[in-house]
């Protein structure tokens, strides 16, 4: 009895009780369709997703009467116009643009040594450390944490306290760019090892030796080896935090205080604020097809194939 | 065991020739784990020396030690009469190819045989010549071009070859760079090595557990078992005089029957006495040689022992005892037939019979007589 409990576990049971019911609701015959039904809820989501923007691409050539408070009946590519020549706007594209390519440069540099050191430690207690400590800022969400760095670089903050201790006078350290810059370096650093710790753990530990015994120092053997190698990752997590800075509204909007908005900061005054909807869609759609070049110039310059999509070459 | 490799270690010193690699006393540890212990021995320049031992025994470990990928514990290592702990990988002159042969696969063959020239600064002109040049060595020549993936598990197998000697290394190290290979490939590339090796010279360190790969292509065998070296001597003397009963039956199938020691002679005789049985024999290890009226065990190889339908046939032989047949297993160039013997308590012996065809054949069942001579028969304690 035992003998056969153990032969054939519960777990089976179960499972073969499911299938019955699966078969019954889902008969063989039908079996040809399932894969487009589990593909369904995803067609539907994306399917969502290109009405709303096909009711934003309507919404952006209306313009605004500003006396009335009506949306014109008739198309006008007059938003975007606006969104292409008023200042204030290329000001705001620009700096998010410029402050997405440097967060994701200096996010890299960062996140890669951290990634390295989780997947190559011999010590499992220090992997286990720096996994928590990656996964620890997840927890505690963008919005606390920026008001956190608040605190902590205000001008009561800790670090102008500890300055003012060596006789440095108080500095202002939030609502400039670099603030912007740093919290969100801080935001994107776990997505970025998180994708980058995949692709170097596919990176057998010997081909490092390997190099080292073909006369390659670690400068070299991360030039020639591990950099190819781990190109996937690179590629994958840099779009990541591309985008996610590219777009990103709270670390401008805390960080920045009001006076270094970013695009969808932007965005969300046009709405919210002056309730020009029209304006407002017009530079979500130009953020769209911004985010969308800059993607497809990735994929361009080093392949789809790079993100480890298609049949695996190697 | 003290020093059992030390005939062999004196007999190259006698022959002159220069010492490529000294492992004097080298252990390694691993939180309580010994890995190696206390191994020692000299490489002379030019020579294949097989590292042979079971899965665990420490061969890899002694391997990236001589590398440089680990330091060991305690101990040193010379290489070319130098001490090379404080010396990394890359420093020393070693070529090697690793056991799942680390090829990079983002390069194609001549990038890779190419990586360690460029990685040693050499000559960007002369590069492309001495690619080719390996290549053709290892019978690769016009694969230049293909990527890793795209060729053989015995192509991947010469280019790992090709890139580890390529820039003249004092050294190849060997990691069991065939064990993933199928048998007839396997023996092919065995013979390639020793072909390789002989044509360059190079002096050769090649770990294994195939203990026919250590005797067709060493020089000499180095036996591990447990961390420690256990006999260091050529491959027909391991295989004839091994020294201890490890390597008896870890090389070739060798039948061994205990008992206790009655007589030792100055001459290397020994008797053993089991139950009413008397069997003669050698001294296996004269450093730790059996004492009278101590344990020991004979050691006899499968092939020294003859089988015969009646015991007139064997009366040349020093040894005869009667068995049943109890299992025939034919294996194609060799009968094996388990005979169990009613003398030494039905403990099953094993015989090899070499030419099948030539010989009478025996069935399950079958009454038996076995022999061999007392000098086939070695005596461990
Ligand atoms: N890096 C390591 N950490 C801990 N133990 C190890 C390490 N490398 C090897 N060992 C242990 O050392 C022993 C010898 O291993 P190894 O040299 O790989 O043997 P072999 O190559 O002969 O199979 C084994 O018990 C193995 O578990
Ligand atoms: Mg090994």
């Amino acid at each position: 009895m035992r003998a056969a409990r153990t032969a054939y576990p519960l777990k089976w049971r179960i499972m073969d009780a499911l299938e019955g019911i699966a078969a019954a609701i889902w008969p063989a015959r039908f079996r040809r369709a399932t894969p487009y039904l589990m593909l369904l809820p995803a067609v539907l989501l994306v399917g969502l997703l290109v009405l709303g923007l096909i009711q934003i691409a309507d919404a952006s050539l209306r313009t605004l009467d500003t006396t009335t408070f009506q949306f014109s009946d008739d198309y006008s590519i007059a938003n975007f116009r606006r969104a292409l020549t008023e200042p204030l706007f290329l000001v705001v594209a620009q700096r998010s643009l410029v402050a997405a390519l440097i967060v994701t440069a200096v996010t890299l540099v960062f996140a890669f040594p951290y990634a390295y050191l989780m997947v190559r430690t011999r010590s499992p207690r220090l992997r286990k450390f720096l996994l928590i400590a990656l996964f620890l800022p997840f927890f505690i969400g963008q919005v606390v944490r920026a008001y956190g760095w608040l605190i902590i670089l205000g001008n009561q903050g800790m670090v102008n306290e500890a300055l003012g201790l060596i006789g440095v006078a108080p500095m202002r350290l939030i609502y400039n760019y670099p603030a912007v810059l740093f919290g969100l370096v801080q935001y994107m650093l776990p997505f970025a090892v998180l994708m980058l710790a995949p692709a170097l753990t596919a990176i057998p530990e010997e081909l490092e030796a390997a190099a080292g015994s073909l006369g390659a120092n670690w400068v070299r053997t991360f030039i020639h080896v591990v950099l190819p190698l781990a190109r996937p990752g690179f590629i994958g997590a840099g779009v990541v935090v591309l985008t996610l800075s590219l777009t990103d509204f709270a670390v401008p909007a805390i960080l920045g205080g009001g006076s270094q908005d970013f695009i969808a900061n932007a965005i969300y005054d046009q709405f919210f604020r002056t309730s020009d909807q029209g304006l407002g869609a017009t530079l979500a759609l130009m953020l769209v097809a911004l985010g969308s070049i800059l993607v497809g110039l990735v994929f361009a310059l080093f392949g789809a194939g790079t993100l480890a999509m298609g049949r695996s070459r190697a | 065991m003290q020093e059992p490799f030390r005939a062999g270690a004196s007999r190259e010193a006698e022959g002159g020739r220069e010492i490529a690699v000294t492992v004097r006393n080298v252990g390694m540890d691993f939180d309580g784990i010994h890995a190696v212990k206390n191994a020692s021995f000299d490489l002379p320049k030019g020579r294949f020396l097989t590292i042979l031992g079971p899965s665990g025994s420490g061969k890899t470990t002694l391997l990236r030690m001589i590398a440089g990928f680990q330091t060991p514990s305690s101990g040193e290592i010379f290489i070319n009469g130098e001490a090379v702990s404080a010396v990394p990988p890359h420093k020393r002159s070693i070529g090697m190819v690793f056991q799942r042969l680390a090829l990079f696969p983002h390069m194609t063959a001549a990038e890779n045989v190419a990586f360690p020239l460029k990685m040693r600064r050499r000559d960007a002109r002369t590069i492309p010549e001495r690619v080719e040049r390996y290549l053709a060595l290892v019978r690769l020549g016009g694969y230049g071009g293909r990527r890793i993936h795209e060729l053989s598990g015995g192509q991947q197998q010469r280019v790992a070859i090709a890139r580890a000697l390529v820039f003249e290394p004092d050294l190849l190290l060997l990691d069991e760079p065939l064990a993933a290979l199928d048998r007839k490939l396997r023996e092919e590339m065995q013979l390639e090595f020793r072909r390789i090796q002989r044509e360059l010279g190079v002096t050769t360190i090649n770990v294994t557990h195939d203990q026919r790969e250590a005797l067709v292509v060493s020089d000499d065998i180095v036996v591990m078992d447990q961390g420690e070296i256990q006999q260091k001597a050529r491959p027909i003397h391991t295989y004839r005089q091994p020294r201890n009963a490890f390597v008896a039956n870890f090389i070739g199938v060798t039948n061994f029957i205990a008992g206790t020691v009655r007589s030792v002679s100055e001459g290397g005789d020994v008797s053993i006495l089991r139950g009413a049985l008397t069997l003669a024999g050698k001294i296996g290890d004269p450093v730790n040689p059996p004492a009278e009226g101590g344990k020991a065990s004979g050691a006899i190889r499968a092939e020294q022992i003859r089988l015969a339908g009646d015991a007139a046939q064997l009366s040349k032989l020093d040894c005869v005892l009667a068995g049943t047949v109890i299992d025939t297993i034919f294996e194609g160039e060799r009968m094996v037939y388990e005979v169990a013997c009613a003398a030494i308590g039905d403990e099953v012996i094993r015989v090899f019979d070499h030419d099948p065809a030539a010989h009478k054949q025996f069935d399950i069942g079958e009454s038996v007589f076995l022999g061999w001579n007392a000098r086939d028969m070695l005596v461990f304690r």
